[in-house]
């Protein structure tokens, strides 16, 4: 049995697969690096395949807390395995876009599924999960209403600072001239979608474009995306993770060349 | 400590600790020093007026007054700069020269007087059309006007002779640079990225006679021995430098080698000579007009995309790493050119964009560890 683990900043996900690639055991838990998020999701994946650690051949994390997390065998890169978990999901990708707590990467893949190119944004938070959770909170819904919340939105609202910091200010202050809480959280999907669809364009989105990462299960950003590149953009199945996936099929691959 | 760890040691010290090192090479020479910022000043010149010519390229002050000269958008180099100045860093040196070569280094120009007047300036400006005969006219006039101010500052006459005295010297170091970068790739583990740049830049802290005495010796006893096996991964660097110890230390962890670069603070010092023929001062305006391939000396033909094709060939290199200084107006004009040129040469690049002071380095650890999974 092989194990994937992504620590990501806002949750931490596991995996196990046997070798057969089947998944036996997943769970994700909504708090991430520093904090009892890996543990528990480690311990919930391990539940669901109904095992236990001793069972695991081999382990691969990943993500931004994998440099702290020291019970894992090995520790590759968020960014290589987002793309191999996708390219195993959906082998025709050959653009991963994921957007994550706070950061967002497009990946280009070759047709073998091999990275071959890759940008990240910034420090900042703009065009990121944690821009929308902060939305969310002014707009007083949850993360996961903002998209249905959107889906009534009647006319289009521009949000035009990328910094969260001030974007918050701008959306209080439209709110407060009267601004409909449905348009506000449509232009907060268009404003994360710019910002992605601008990083893609670095690289350039070559089709079967497919989306991983927390905020591919928001409809309203993924419908914004798709506007914004012009692109069809797939879903993976269980977006969130795929990168765990990824980590678990490089711990397969580690193990199986080892013996 | 065998003797390569004790020089390699010495070097480091030297880089790590830059004001502790120049005043200790003031003391072992002599020598008044003259700071030098970035591109390109006339440090032959510096020399031969008997004076030691020191590389101001920022370090890791935190900003705090320079905020009143230069906005959050100038590059960090230049802030870091101008703060060091006017906290009294550079109070030690006679003068600084500086090259007006894009906007930041203008307006600093302007503001010095006022913002760090303890520290006399020497400001220089550079022609655009620097291949043409006017061109290299003008910047011997510049030379010329330059020299008289060193003359008063050294309290001597410059005579041709000195000139060309220093200018071999220079020549000499830049060729022991050259064999020296050439071996990286045969000792990669005791040059490691980090190991190389902190020998490369030990020399704007020494006398360039002591310093390429150093490395002379240090290549002596690599070759002594065996070489190193290659197991990581070859790039080439291009940018105008590539700092800081955690940028650093991310590409020593995943085994990547520079055995070439392309850093305005490293080989676009050293790759081009002088010219055999003319007057010293002709010397040293046709090597500013024969060098190419920096974003800094405009470029008609475009070559440095060319350029970093050919380095990566020649050096059997995996990709190219690309350290974009934050706010760097020339070379982010320089980029999507040549970006497109190693697109179509099929050679892997790494973008990264750095500053000389950063707080994080986890999301450049993310990306250097990324490209070398991906060159794997
Ligand atoms: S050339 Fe770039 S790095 Fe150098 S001083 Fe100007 S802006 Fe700063």
């Amino acid at each position: 049995m092989f194990l994937g683990i992504d620590i990501g900043s806002s949750s931490s996900k596991a995996v196990i697969i046997n070798a057969q690639l089947k998944i036996l055991g997943k769970a994700v838990f909504n708090t991430g690096a520093g904090t009892q998020g890996p543990e528990k999701a480690v311990g919930a994946a391990f539940r669901e395949a109904g095992i236990s650690g001793e069972k695991i051949k081999f382990s691969v994390v990943t993500g931004y807390g994998r440099m702290t997390y020291d019970k894992a065998d090995k520790q590759i890169t968020e960014i290589t395995c987002h793309a191999r978990g996708a390219a195993h999901m959906i082998p025709s990708a050959r653009t991963v876009i994921d957007i994550g707590g706070q950061d967002a990467k497009v990946i280009r893949l070759d047709k073998d599924g091999k990275v071959e190119n890759f940008v990240m944004n910034e420090k900042c938070a703009a065009g990121t999960g944690r821009f929308l959770e902060v939305m969310a909170r002014i707009l007083d819904c949850s993360i996961g209403n903002l998209s249905s919340l959107s889906e009534n939105a009647s006319e289009e609202i521009i949000i035009s600072n990328t910094c969260t910091v001030f974007a918050e200010s701008e959306v209080i202050s439209q709110l407060s001239s009267g601004a409909k809480r449905e348009n506000v959280a449509q232009g907060a999907h268009k404003a994360v979608a710019k910002r992605v669809a601008g990083l893609g364009s670095r690289i350039g989105l070559a089709p079967d474009v497919v989306m991983t990462g927390g905020v591919a299960l928001n409809k309203g950003v993924v419908a914004a995306l798709e506007k914004e590149t012009g692109q069809k953009i797939t879903v993976v199945e269980n977006p969130q993770i795929i990168g765990a996936i990824g980590a678990a099929l490089y711990a397969w691959e580690t193990a199986s060349k080892l013996s | 400590m065998n003797r390569i760890e004790k020089i390699i040691s010495a070097l480091e010290e030297t880089a790590n600790h830059p004001a502790k090192a120049v005043k200790a090479s003031m003391k072992e020479t002599g020598k008044k020093a003259v700071g030098c910022f970035p591109y390109y000043t006339p440090d032959e010149i510096i020399y031969a007026a008997g004076l030691l010519p020191v590389g101001l390229w920022g370090g890791q002050t935190d900003i705090k007054l320079a905020d009143k000269y230069l906005q959050s958008f100038c590059c960090s180099i230049m802030r870091i700069n101008v703060e060091q100045g006017m906290k009294g860093m550079y109070d030690f040196l006679s003068a600084v020269i500086i090259p007006a070569y894009c906007d930041t280094l203008k307006c600093i120009c302007d503001n010095w007087h006022v913002a760090v007047p303890q520290t006399y300036l020497i400001p220089m400006v550079y022609p655009q059309h620097r291949k043409i005969a006017a061109g290299v006219a003008y910047l011997i006039d510049e030379y010329k006007r330059v020299q008289k101010e060193l003359e008063t500052i050294a309290g001597k006459k410059i005579t041709e002779k000195d000139l060309e005295d220093s200018i071999a010297l220079y020549e000499d170091y830049r060729e022991t640079m050259r064999h020296f970068t050439a071996i990286v790739s045969r000792y990669s583990k005791t040059l490691n990225a980090k190991t190389r740049h902190l020998i490369i830049k030990a020399a704007y802290f020494m006398d360039k006679r002591l310093y390429a005495i150093k490395i002379k010796e240090l290549m002596e006893e690599l070759k002594r021995l065996p070489e190193e096996k290659l197991d990581g991964i070859k790039v080439v660097v291009t940018g105008i430098l590539a700092e800081t110890d955690a940028l650093l230390d991310a590409f020593v962890q995943n085994k990547i080698v520079f055995v070439a670069d392309d850093l305005a603070h490293e080989s676009r010092q050293f790759r081009t000579s002088v010219r055999s023929e003319g007057t010293a001062l002709e010397r040293l305006a046709y090597r500013i007009a024969d060098h190419d391939g920096c974003s800094l000396l405009y470029d008609e033909e475009k070559k440095h995309g060319q350029l970093l094709i050919d380095l990566v060939r020649e050096n059997h290199a995996d990709g190219v790493v690309v350290c974009m200084m934050k706010f760097c107006n020339p070379e982010e004009f320089d980029y999507p050119i040549y970006k497109k040129e190693l697109e179509v040469a099929g050679i892997p690049m790494l973008y990264l964009e750095i500053e000389q002071k950063m707080d994080s380095a986890e999301q450049i650890r993310t990306r250097i560890q990324s490209f070398a999974e991906m060159i794997k």
